[in-house]
């Protein structure tokens, strides 16, 4: 070092050798030599009641659980809900604790997608289970249900006003395995085709209801497209299709191979039947948006529409979003272009974690929360959701949300993963699956090869063993 | 004060021209360097609105400070500050208090088994959670420690490297100190306490810091081990519960400017320790 | 100094305590289990069981659950490889290591070059180098994976370019890159800036005397005195590169990237451990890891100690 070896200098070069030792006698320089004990005292004292502090933290945060306890009858429930979902959730848990003095809940928060389910499935393996969760009902086949899962007391869910009959049944049947009811539906979230109402006018695109023109073909589905791209801002994409998610090209492959009829498997799970050839329908149909240019492959769709890119296909979980941006815009299904409507849907839908000695108090009031949250679902709508128990669709509030009223016919033409241990939310089959389409619609494979590598991914998959029971879809009995 | 007239004094040489065009090269590169972080503070002050404008642009049009607002109303972030903050403080202290003993067992004291022991230490060097991360977590579940404070810090205060930095240095220091001492009847813990460990308080130093800066950034096992967001420290949090809403970016930046600013305001006070920290750990690998 | 004076007379007294002394002196470096004891606990409990319960874990069926796991041999290696998307991931997480290594040595000796020759500012190069290294590895894939992105991001804006960087399969990794170079370049950095300055200044004026200019100081002093730094920043890379995991799983939002182009094997690991719950294959994927890890280091000792003997 060029600067002299002096004081705190030279205290701080010494560990500039090369040879990364330190020689000793500098040490007893620095350890020795050195005036300003007191800061040196100030910082230690500090140091160690940061440790104390945290340390007190520490102990706290586990024994958080233990302090909670009360005489009355303790709910402990899960749920994966996070921001607006989640403020929207507390709130109505906040209301049943007005209304149930007697009853404690104890919500947690857990992150979504796979970690959760992890975290589920070992606590209820470890009979650490809570009395109540959530789960996406894709994923209930996959997670043993009689195992892992307790079945819902039907009787006792009517004693709290929720009947299948209030119920969409297709949606309803979701949640049987074996004749029970393992998944009590909270609502269904779906794709949808958004829409920029100032850009659709200037296009002669919308009706005299001020709702986007009815599409029936693809060829009419081009059509709008073109009409749009002449209308709308330049430097922008016309559509937004989130061409390189694997997740979203997943659920939007099976809304579409739903509208040409395509089937999955077999009713008894030995077979597969995906048709290669209308799936590579489906695939064409996706890469024509890229090679006619109404796609910026990557760019970020839910800011290319906030821009004013005139459509964008999202969930509808984006729906408080471009309200909070105040847009002028209305939300379809995604559009019929196969002539038969279906858009992808997966829902929210309570379970009852397996516990040993399941019952009493404590299981009537989780079936008591779990109907309340159901029956009160319209605060729940705020989020882009459509309320599962029927009756809150037809109140005049839920008629008067805009534009959840556009799109709650999606409730009747489901197009949903097949019913085996591998589907659903963030599952392996959409993990496997989800990146072959995104090849396909990116141009770097052709769509018949590709449709032929998902035939073969499924029929692997088929094979395959659930790694929780180690039988096959087959051997596991977990159909309707 | 004099020490910065002496710096000042000293630096007043002569601009050669190799020196001015090595300084603006300098210059330019720090650029390159701070740009996105410049980047990121400036978008933290623009509305979400704008941080999602196209074309983008570096400097807010308006300033706001609705980000920083947004993020102390209704996220988590103060629960991850100090969750990190506990973290961290309580992994560097057992760190410090495990890894000084063992490193002074190792280099200074006999017994049975030492040589095998010390290798199997030295072949932990290989492990972390990112090569084991499933079995240590199954561990750890048997446990009972997934989400909870402990869950986090314990796995991550068995460093081999930090023994072996330790060692290496205890292994510098003369026996005739310690001979001394014991000579004067003083008992190997009070020779310890009183005498190595003073004069290793640089080494020590950098070990600590080393450790608070690897603690507070590590992100593969508080990701891995806790689910529970009120649990999560900040790069977790950040990550996971901020990612899953896309769109905000202003306040995904503002986010990560209160989990990165921290350290580097630290940085710049005691830039000389924590160089000379790393530096040391790093090196003491050779 | 009483002492003194008494050692002058050699009494059986001060003989007896020298006799003692000895023995303190040998007791005093005895038994230092206790010593390592605290650190021992920790590294069996966390290291050295998970480890050994990887390898058996390995050799089951067991899942997440924890239950009914059975004992099947080598089916999960036999099947690992056999697994074209293990593979994948692997050629992933060594690609990165290829491309990360050189940039980053290369880097970080001409940036401790600059930083140590310009003679105003050094706290200044040395805050904006390392700066970035202090964000945590989450904070920085997400500045990078925004200053990324299409339409909205900096980076494209600012050089004026239209590349997907994180939607095309050929960039993805690329951007991985570049991140990682600007978020630890100034640990390597600060590596090769000690080892700058520990080279003594007189081996410099010697060669100046002697008329040598500067490019070949460079090459006959400073280049060669850098060696051994050299080695541990490459060895301390390889084996941080090949553990690849937060930036890209960060970047590209826990996915995999564009048609699973940059998922490291470390992601892989863990998708089959907490997606798939097949706790017993991402066991034996663990226990490949190791090894390679283990080949990797031990190549490096190998090496050290040829160099080391052939410098005898």
């Amino acid at each position: 070092m060029r600067e002299p070896l002096t004081g705190k200098r030279f205290l701080f070069t010494v560990p500039f050798e090369v040879t990364g030792k330190i020689r000793y006698t500098e040490q007893i320089g620095q350890g020795m030599g050195r005036p300003d004990l007191n800061r040196r005292h100030v910082l230690g004292g500090l140091g160690g009641l940061l440790v104390a502090g945290s340390l007190g933290f520490a102990a706290l945060g586990t024994g958080a659980d233990a302090l909670a306890a009360t005489g009355r009858t303790r709910v402990r429930y899960w749920n994966l809900f996070s921001g607006g979902d989640g403020s929207n959730m507390i709130a109505m848990l906040d209301a049943f604790r007005k209304e149930h003095p007697d009853i404690a809940v104890k919500d947690s928060t857990l992150q979504w997608g796979s970690p959760f389910y992890t975290k589920l499935a070992m606590a209820a393996a470890g009979n650490r289970a809570p009395e109540l969760g959530v789960m996406h009902m894709g994923r209930v086949a996959g997670f043993s249900p009689g195992r892992l899962l307790d079945p819902w007391d039907v009787d006792l869910l009517a004693k709290y006003g929720v009947r299948e009959s209030d119920y969409n049944p297709a949606l309803w049947q979701r949640g049987v395995i074996d004749g029970k009811l393992y998944a009590l539906p909270l609502d269904i979230h779906v794709q949808l085709c958004f829409y920029r109402k100032d850009v659709l006018k200037k296009a002669g695109l919308l009706g005299d209801d001020g709702r986007m023109i009815p599409v029936t073909s693809t060829t009419e589905w081009f059509d709008v497209l073109k009409k749009a791209k002449q209308a709308q801002k330049k430097g922008l994409q016309t559509i937004g299709l989130w061409t390189n998610d694997q997740n979203f090209q997943w659920w939007f492959f099976v809304a579409f191979y739903t509208q040409l009829g395509g089937q999955w498997f077999n009713d008894a799970r030995t077979e597969v039947l995906f048709d290669t050839d209308k799936a590579t329908q489906v695939l064409e149909f996706f890469r024509q948006h890229v090679t006619d240019g109404y796609v910026i492959p990557g760019a970020p769709t839910g800011e290319q529409f906030i821009n004013g890119a005139p459509f964008t296909w999202e969930g509808n979980w984006s729906v408080p979003v471009f309200s909070a941006a105040k847009l002028d815009y209305g939300a379809t299904p995604l559009p019929p272009v196969f002539g038969r409507q279906a858009t992808h849907a997966e829902s929210h839908s309570f379970v009852l974690p397996h516990q040993s000695g399941r019952g009493g108090a404590t299981n009537e009031a989780a079936h008591e929360l779990a109907a309340y949250v159901v029956r009160h679902a319209l605060q729940w709508a705020a989020g882009g959701h459509i309320p599962a128990y029927t009756p809150t669709l037809s109140t005049a509030a839920y008629k008067k949300l805009q534009p959840q009223n556009e799109y709650v016919s999606a409730m009747d033409h489901q197009a949903t993963e097949p019913k085996v241990w591998f589907a659903g939310s963030t599952g392996i089959l959409a993990q496997d699956l989800g990146p072959l389409v995104v090849s396909s619609t990116m141009g770097s494979a052709k769509p018949a090869s590709v449709a032929q590598r998902m035939r073969n991914q499924l029929v692997k998959l088929l094979a395959s063993k659930n790694p929780m029971d180690g039988k096959t879809a087959a051997q596991g009995g977990a159909v309707a | 004060m004099t020490t910065a007239v002496q710096v000042s004094k000293r630096s007043r040489r002569p601009w050669t021209p190799s020196q001015i065009v090595l300084t603006l090269l300098g210059v330019a590169v720090s650029a390159v360097f701070v740009a996105p972080i410049a980047a990121a503070l400036f978008t933290s002050l623009k509305s979400e609105a704008e941080a999602a404008e196209i074309p983008p642009h570096w400097l807010p049009r308006t300033w706001t400070t609705q980000a920083w607002r947004a993020l102390w109303s209704t996220g988590n972030i103060g629960n991850w500050f100090i969750n990190s903050l506990v973290v961290s403080v309580l992994v560097t202290a057992i760190v410090l208090t495990v890894a000084a003993l063992a490193g002074y067992g190792f280099a200074r004291t006999e017994f049975r088994g030492k040589g095998a022991l010390m290798g199997v230490v030295m072949s932990g060097l290989m492990i972390s959670p990112a090569v084991l991360g499933v079995p240590l977590f199954t561990t750890v579940q048997q446990m009972g420690m997934v989400d909870t404070y402990w869950g986090m810090i314990l796995p991550q205060c068995a460093p081999a490297a930090m023994v072996y930095i330790l060692y290496k240095f205890f292994q510098g220091v003369p026996r005739e100190l310690e001979e001394a001492a014991f000579i004067d009847g003083a008992g190997r813990w009070r020779v310890f306490f009183t005498i190595v460990l003073p004069l290793s308080r640089p080494s020590l130093a950098a070990v600590g810091i080393f450790t608070f800066i690897a603690s507070w950034n590590n992100f593969l096992w508080p990701y891995m081990v806790t689910n529970n967001p009120d649990l999560m420290t900040m790069p977790n949090g950040i990550a996971t519960v901020m990612n899953s809403y896309g769109i905000q970016w202003a306040q995904l930046m503002a986010g990560g400017l209160m989990a990165g600013l921290p350290l580097i305001v630290v940085f710049v006070f005691f830039q000389r320790q924590i160089v000379a920290g790393v530096a040391h750990t790093g090196l003491a690998g050779q | 100094m009483t002492t003194n004076a008494e050692t002058f007379v050699v009494s059986p007294r001060v003989r007896a305590a020298t006799a003692t002394a000895t023995v303190r002196r040998k007791q005093g470096f005895q038994h230092g289990g206790w010593f390592i004891a605290p650190f021992m606990l920790l590294f069996v409990l966390f290291v050295i069981w998970p480890l050994l319960r990887g390898v058996y874990l390995s050799f089951t069926d067991a899942n997440i659950s924890g239950e009914g796991a059975r004992f099947i041999g080598l089916d999960n290696y036999r099947e690992a490889l056999h697994d074209p998307m293990m593979w994948d991931a692997l050629g992933h997480s060594a690609y990165f290591t290829l491309l990360v290594v050189p940039c980053i040595t290369v880097l970080a000796f001409l940036l401790a070059m600059l930083a140590h020759n310009i003679e105003r500012g050094k706290w200044l190069w040395r805050l904006c180098f390392f700066a970035p290294f202090l964000l945590p590895s989450t904070v920085a894939g997400n500045m990078w994976q925004w200053l990324f992105t299409q339409g909205i991001g900096l980076f494209n804006e600012t050089l004026g370019i239209q590349t997907p960087w994180l939607t095309d399969k050929s960039y993805a990794m690329l951007a991985i890159v570049i991140e990682t170079l600007w978020w630890t370049v100034g640990f390597s950095f600060l590596l090769y800036l000690a080892a700058l300055q520990g080279i003594p200044a007189h081996l410099y004026e010697a060669a100046k005397l002697d008329g040598a200019n500067a490019w070949h100081r460079m090459v006959h002093i400073t280049l060669p005195m850098l060696r051994n730094i050299t080695g541990l920043v490459i060895a301390l890379q390889v084996l941080a590169s090949l553990q690849l995991f937060d930036q890209a799983v960060v970047m590209f939002d826990f996915g995999t990237g564009p048609e699973n182009s940059t998922r490291p094997f470390v992601q892989y690991t863990l998708e089959q451990g907490f997606t798939s719950y097949r706790v017993g294959y991402a066991s034996a994927m663990s226990v490949i890891f190791f090894v390679i890890i283990a080949v990797v280091a031990l190549a490096r000792m190998w090496l050290l100690r040829n160099r080391e003997e052939s410098a005898r």
